[in-house]
């Protein structure tokens, strides 16, 4: 038995096939991915070294982020919720349209990519209406109307909001500056992927993939835009959750 | 025309994973179960997060424990790598946690480490 798994391990290894079993594309999307979710990651895990080190001073997420569109008070977390909701939903309509394409079925795969986009515009969209709401700040509960600024104590009644270098939802600058940092980045990885299925979709319906035999290039878009689902995954519980 | 296509014999992965309208059927009532499942996950971290006030230390091995299981639901089934082989699978997962478990295990403990050298600082300023 170790013999024949010896030869099973020479044939794959011998060159002529590959040895992963998986297309040179998709193989290299995939390397492309560990190296950014190493990115991502090493971000969190300096969030978590400031987040541990200022245990107390930290802001609550949960006095933050209280704005819902249309609706007035506070609804902790609601927005984020129906984000994420979004995100993954889009991410199985993602999926559904990667389904279709092992079928070989055009008008299914444009259908699905097309909500796909959709659901990825509202992300984007709705990440601009949270950003703008923490920067503008109009929660009822910032406390923070005192900083230092270029070695002076500021007391500021009026002051609202967070920007680099104060926030007013704690006394710590890193909390926004993390923030920006982080939902931007991502932010920034979901317009690529819009603008990635949006290609995708333009390719589907000039007939290129029809062309070629088979729906690859979606699989890898695919495992693009879920990637970025599974990056908020993670940011959603660190900067909202905990 | 194409450069792969020279190779007589090399195995055409980008059609290997085609399939037919009843296998098709299949793959979607999985994916759809596990759509179901990440979202009870989320509105279940939604309640926790908004609602219970219980041990800071409890919470966050709970969240952290959920998030974990969305993740894997979404690398294993929705980015397919449960289907992948073997070799394939460790060459994409091993590498990462090794090296991001090391990672947060030093940033967290030097994070806590910090903490008790700042108060400690502070304490001694205050006293003085």
């Amino acid at each position: 038995m170790s013999n024949q798994a010896t030869l099973s391990l020479r044939k794959d290894w011998d060159g002529g096939v590959s040895p992963f079993g998986v297309s040179y594309g998709k193989m290299f999307m995939w390397f492309f991915l560990v190296s950014d979710a190493l990115t991502f990651s090493s971000l969190l895990c300096a969030y978590g070294f400031m987040r541990h080190k200022f245990a107390g001073d930290w802001a609550v997420p949960n006095d933050v982020f209280t704005h819902f569109p249309f609706l007035h008070g506070d609804h902790p977390l609601a927005y984020v919720g129906f984000m994420t909701f979004d995100l993954i939903m889009s991410s199985v309509t993602m999926v559904l349209a990667v389904e279709a394409g092992h079928r070989l079925n055009k008008r299914q795969v444009a259908m699905w990519l097309f909500f796909t986009i959709i659901g990825g515009f509202i992300f984007v969209g709705s990440q601009c209406w949270e950003w703008y709401h923490f920067i503008t700040g109009e929660a009822s509960n910032q406390q923070y109307r005192e900083y230092w600024m270029n070695g002076k104590h500021i007391i500021d009644p009026h002051f609202q909001g967070a920007n680099l270098i104060v926030n007013a939802y704690t006394q710590l600058p890193t909390f926004g500056d993390f923030f920006f940092c982080i939902t931007g980045f991502h932010g920034f990885h979901v317009f690529s992927g819009v603008i990635i299925n949006i290609i995708m979709l333009i390719m589907v319906l000039n007939g290129v993939m029809e062309k070629r035999g088979h729906y690859e290039m979606i699989e890898k878009a695919g495992l693009y835009w879920h990637f970025v689902d599974l990056v908020w995954v993670f940011v959603f519980t660190f900067f909202y959750l905990l | 025309m194409d450069f792969f296509e020279e190779y007589k014999g090399y195995p055409n992965y980008e059609k290997a994973a085609i399939h037919d309208e009843a296998h098709g059927k299949v793959v979607r009532k999985k994916l759809w179960m596990v759509f179901w499942i990440m979202l009870v996950i989320t509105i279940a971290e939604l309640i926790i997060g908004s609602q219970f006030h219980f041990s800071e230390i409890n919470k966050e091995y709970t969240f952290i424990f959920l998030t974990l299981v969305k993740a894997f639901f979404i690398v294993w089934i929705f980015m397919h790598l449960g289907d992948e082989r073997r070799a394939m699978k460790y060459a994409i997962i091993a590498p990462y946690t090794l090296f991001i478990f090391y990672l947060a295990f030093m940033a967290i403990t030097e994070g806590v480490y910090s903490k008790v050298i700042r108060d400690a600082l502070v304490s001694m300023v205050l006293h003085q």
